[in-house]
Parts: structure tokens; C-alpha cells; sequence
């Protein structure tokens, strides 16, 4: 074994998710579009969460993926297993410059809990949290 | 919803002992709170002919609870629901009596909400992954409580409102006030300044354990029924004068549009079927898992406007005394917690008022508002009249 065993949830993949989590272990963004009203759907479903129509596909974002930070909390008690070690978490909603109706829940990394502010602008990283598997996260970068 | 203004009534309400080790099963708690109601409505229980319930996995059936209550009731009925449940079980009560299939509704929610299953902790991640709408893109995170989820959309409210955090301590006190008043308040005997609020660390920013709702083992019980039939009753009934229900985010726990709030699309409708306006109404059941959630409601129903909800608690609004008074039993912060039920059943007293000549009646009420929130994607609302 090279690396430590990583205690916090790791995202289970599914019929509906798969392609978007697939995307992120390659350190790739992934977003479900509806065809029908255009929406994109974060996250993916079944169908389009707005209009409910099946016609729904991929669109790649690449690796360069900034956001501004919509909204946070910061977590001074470990809810789930592996966060005990990593206290405060920010966890944050992070609206993409790209496709600023899509917001994606992640944590803030190397920013301290007293920092964190409300249209402060991050970059997603992803951490390789296991052999195979890697979770997009978001560092702050200069205004 | 047709027009039942007026038409339908709460005759009864009970509760069991609150504690955080009540050392029986919810189907007890049910039974005693169940028990109450009945003797509070005056009524047999075999006059009640529908039983229905709600809970998370975490409670008896409606079944069990009619089988010890020597009941054969013709209609049975357990959903899963936190919040606005109260209110949506009332409204279906009410459908039911119109239909002219049941006479008399029982609903109840019982719980060993701290000494066995809480609400957000100890659950398996993987489970709780597959379990919620979007839960992979939520668990993997770290958030797994509603102190986390609502902390996202207060943070982002406060931010857009200028709400700071006293606001928040102005709501516990407030409620902290009330269960001062109330001996059978959990928190009855443990008042609390605003000195300590704010020097009480964040469990989950913007949330200390005082914006925290209490979880504890209790029981609590409404019986429902017609006008008509209620003038059978011992118990003094209080109208249901309108109600409107709402869901709105499409997930349930990832929410992307923290601005907007269910309660924000229940209140028109509400005030339209029960005719009358916000400013008519004399005291209030505001829904409050959190301090926060207070606040939005009050905004969303048209009590205070946009920006100016912090200023409305800061005055001792919410007080009894004030222009609003809320959860005057201390609310689901100070009194107790069962997802809601506790609140509507104080309203239904404040409303009767049971208290009069003591420091808990709100003097002369006649017109109240009970508020459910079961996150900011469903919501529920009654006004009701005495
Ligand atoms: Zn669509």
C-alpha cells in the first residue's frame, strides 16, 4: 500500500451519476444538460430536474474550472467518519464562472476558516483520494 | 383546496412526559399522548375512526397505536415526514371528513428522538449516500446535518440581508424567555442572556447548540374534526381558517437556489383561503429546527420585510407582549422537539386561552399562524381561530 486509507466517504458511483464522477477521476468536469430547456442539471438525474425531460446528455469542462464561492458553512464537529481529523471543514457552494446556474457543493481547501468570504473566487483541484478515484475540491486564487 | 374556512377544527391535543431518556418505546409516548388528546376533546376513543402518523423510521405505526387504544379504526395512515408533516396530515384529515369517509381524524408523532434514532448522526455515509436525492455529491463532503444544510442558506441570507448574528440570539432568547414560563419547558430553570449566546462557540457556523432545536423523547397528539362535530366536544375548538402546502427545490437535501425558501409560495395562497393578512394575525408557530429558520419564515409570511427581520426580533417582537409572540412554550428550541407538532399544539392552547390570567397567555388572541418547514424545499402553513 502507498497511500493512507482514506476513512471519509468515498462517492458511490450509479447509473445516474457515473458519468460525472468517471469524468472527475480522470480530473475532468462533467455536466448533464437538458436538450430540451437548455438547463444544466447538477446533480444529474434520471431526467431533467426542471423540465423532466429524457433528453439529456454530456458536456466535458475540462481541467480549468473556476468559481466564485456563493455560500458556506464552517463545520466544527465531524458529522461523518474521516472529518474528526480535518476540523473546521469549510464546506461551500461553489457558482462556476462558466455556468454560474450550476453551484457545486464542496469543501474549501487550504484557506483558513477565518478567510473564507462570499464571492471569493476558487479554482477546482482534485484530490486522488484512492488508487482510482479523485473528488473535486476548490483552493482560493488571487481577486 | 376547496373552501373548508372555517368548517374543520383541532379538538383535542396531548402530550406525553418530554425527556432525553424517557426508558419506553415511542408506541408508549404515543399512547399517553394519544390518551390526553382524547380526554382533552372529551371523546371516546373509539370515537376517533382515523389514526395517522408521521416519522423517519423511528416510530410505531398508526395500527399499533389504534390496537392499544382498543380502536378498530376504519382508516390507518404512516408517511415519512419531518416538518410541514403536522400541517399536510391535518389537511389530509380534513379531506377525508369532507369526503364523508372518516368523522374524526387522530394524528400523532412520537419519537425517542435523543434516546434513540437522532435526526443526522449515526447513520452508515454509504447508506445515507444512496438514501438522499444528490447524497453522493453531498456525503463525500462531510455534511451530513441539517445544521450544516441550513448553515448554507443562512449564511447566504444574512449576507444578502445584513442579519448578523445577534439576530439569530434574539430568536433564542426569546424562545429561552418563554420556556421560562412554561414548567414543563425542557429548558424551564435555564435562562439564557446574550452574553453567553454569543460567547457559545458554532457547532456549524452560523449555529450554536442554542440555534439548535432541542431533540428529545416525546410524544405529541391533535385530533381533527368538523365543525359540526366539535360542538360535541368538551374542549373549546379552534378553526382552521385556511391552509396552503408547498414543495419546491427539486433535491431534497442539494439544494442549489438557496435563495428561495417554500414558505416563500405558501404564504399568498395561505392568506388568500383563510382572508385575512398578516397583520391580523396575533400570535404565532413558527417552525424552528434553527434559530435562522425563524427569521426566513417571518420574512416569508409577511411579518417583517426583506432586510428588516432582524430589526422586528431585536425589538422583542417575538415576545410575549410583542407584536408577533412565538412558540410561547419555548418553542422547538427551549420546550421540546417532535418535527412541529409541539408548536401547532400550543398555538391551539394559546388560542382556547388555557392560560389566561398567567404571564403565558397571550391576552386576547384570536387569530394564530402555525408554520412547518421541512427544509427550505417543503412547506406547510395553517391559520387558525379560536
Ligand atoms: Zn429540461
Amino acid at each position: 500500500m502507498t497511500t493512507m486509507t482514506y476513512q471519509k466517504p468515498v462517492p458511490l458511483k450509479d447509473q445516474d451519476n457515473k458519468a460525472y464522477w468517471d469524468a472527475a477521476d480522470e480530473h475532468q468536469l462533467a455536466l448533464q444538460k437538458c436538450k430540451d430547456c437548455n438547463t444544466y442539471a447538477h446533480p444529474p438525474g434520471p431526467s431533467c430536474s426542471k423540465c423532466g425531460s429524457k433528453n439529456v446528455s454530456w458536456e466535458h469542462f475540462g481541467d480549468e474550472v473556476t468559481a466564485t464561492i456563493y455560500s458556506y458553512v464552517i463545520s466544527y464537529r465531524p458529522f461523518l467518519p474521516g472529518f474528526q481529523d480535518d476540523l473546521p471543514t469549510i464546506i461551500a457552494l461553489a457558482k462556476l464562472d462558466q455556468v454560474p446556474e450550476v453551484k457545486i457543493m464542496c469543501n474549501v481547501l487550504n484557506c483558513d476558516e477565518k478567510d473564507i468570504r462570499i464571492g471569493m473566487p476558487v479554482q477546482m483541484i482534485w484530490e486522488n483520494i484512492t488508487e482510482d478515484r479523485a473528488l473535486p475540491q476548490w483552493i482560493p486564487i488571487e481577486d | 383546496m376547496g373552501n373548508i374556512s372555517n368548517r374543520y377544527a383541532i379538538v383535542g391535543v396531548g402530550e406525553s412526559e418530554r425527556s432525553r431518556k424517557s426508558g419506553t418505546t415511542p408506541l408508549h409516548l404515543a399512547l399517553d399522548a394519544a390518551r390526553a388528546a382524547i380526554e382533552d376533546a372529551g371523546l371516546n376513543a373509539t370515537d376517533i375512526d382515523g389514526v395517522m402518523n408521521y416519522n423517519t423510521n423511528d416510530s410505531c405505526t398508526s395500527h399499533e397505536l389504534a390496537t392499544y387504544l382498543g380502536v378498530r379504526p376504519k382508516y390507518v395512515k404512516d408517511i415519512q415526514g419531518g416538518g410541514s408533516s403536522t400541517e399536510m396530515l391535518i389537511g389530509d384529515a380534513i379531506s377525508l371528513i369532507e369526503s364523508g369517509m372518516l368523522n374524526t381524524v387522530l394524528i400523532y408523532r412520537s419519537m425517542n428522538g435523543a434516546s434513540g434514532q437522532r435526526v443526522g448522526r449515526g447513520y452508515d455515509p454509504d447508506m445515507l449516500q444512496t438514501a438522499l436525492s444528490g447524497g453522493s455529491f453531498i456525503m463525500p463532503y462531510g455534511s451530513a446535518s441539517p445544521s450544516q444544510w441550513f448553515g448554507m442558506y443562512a449564511t447566504r441570507h444574512m449576507h444578502e440581508t445584513g442579519i448578523r448574528k445577534e439576530h439569530l440570539g434574539h430568536v433564542c432568547l426569546s424562545f429561552y424567555d418563554h420556556a421560562q414560563r412554561n414548567p414543563n419547558a425542557f429548558l424551564h430553570g435555564k435562562p439564557l442572556t446574550m452574553e453567553d449566546y454569543l460567547a457559545t462557540p458554532d457547532i456549524s457556523s452560523p449555529f450554536n447548540i442554542h440555534d439548535s432545536c432541542l431533540e428529545l423523547d416525546e410524544g405529541n397528539a391533535i385530533i381533527v374534526t368538523s365543525a359540526e362535530r366539535a360542538k360535541d366536544c368538551k374542549s373549546k375548538p379552534v378553526y382552521i381558517m385556511g391552509m396552503s402546502l408547498r414543495q419546491t427545490h427539486p433535491h431534497v437535501h442539494y439544494w442549489n437556489d438557496i435563495d428561495q425558501v417554500a414558505a416563500d409560495y405558501v404564504g399568498e395562497e395561505l392568506y388568500q383561503n383563510a382572508g385575512v393578512k398578516p397583520e391580523d394575525v396575533q400570535v404565532a408557530a413558527i417552525y424552528d429546527c434553527f434559530s435562522w429558520v425563524v427569521l426566513r419564515q417571518l420574512e416569508a409570511y409577511g411579518f417583517a420585510p426583506r432586510g428588516e427581520v432582524g430589526d422586528f426580533v431585536a425589538e422583542g417582537n417575538l415576545r410575549i407582549g410583542g407584536k408577533l409572540p412565538t412558540n410561547t412554550a419555548g418553542g422547538m428550541l427551549a420546550e421540546g422537539y417532535t418535527h412541529g407538532m409541539n408548536n401547532a399544539i400550543e398555538i391551539v392552547r394559546q388560542l382556547r386561552h388555557e392560560y389566561k390570567g398567567t404571564d403565558r397567555q397571550v391576552e386576547d388572541c384570536e387569530i394564530g399562524i402555525c408554520t412547518g418547514w421541512s427544509g427550505p424545499d417543503i412547506a406547510g402553513a395553517m391559520i387558525l381561530r379560536n
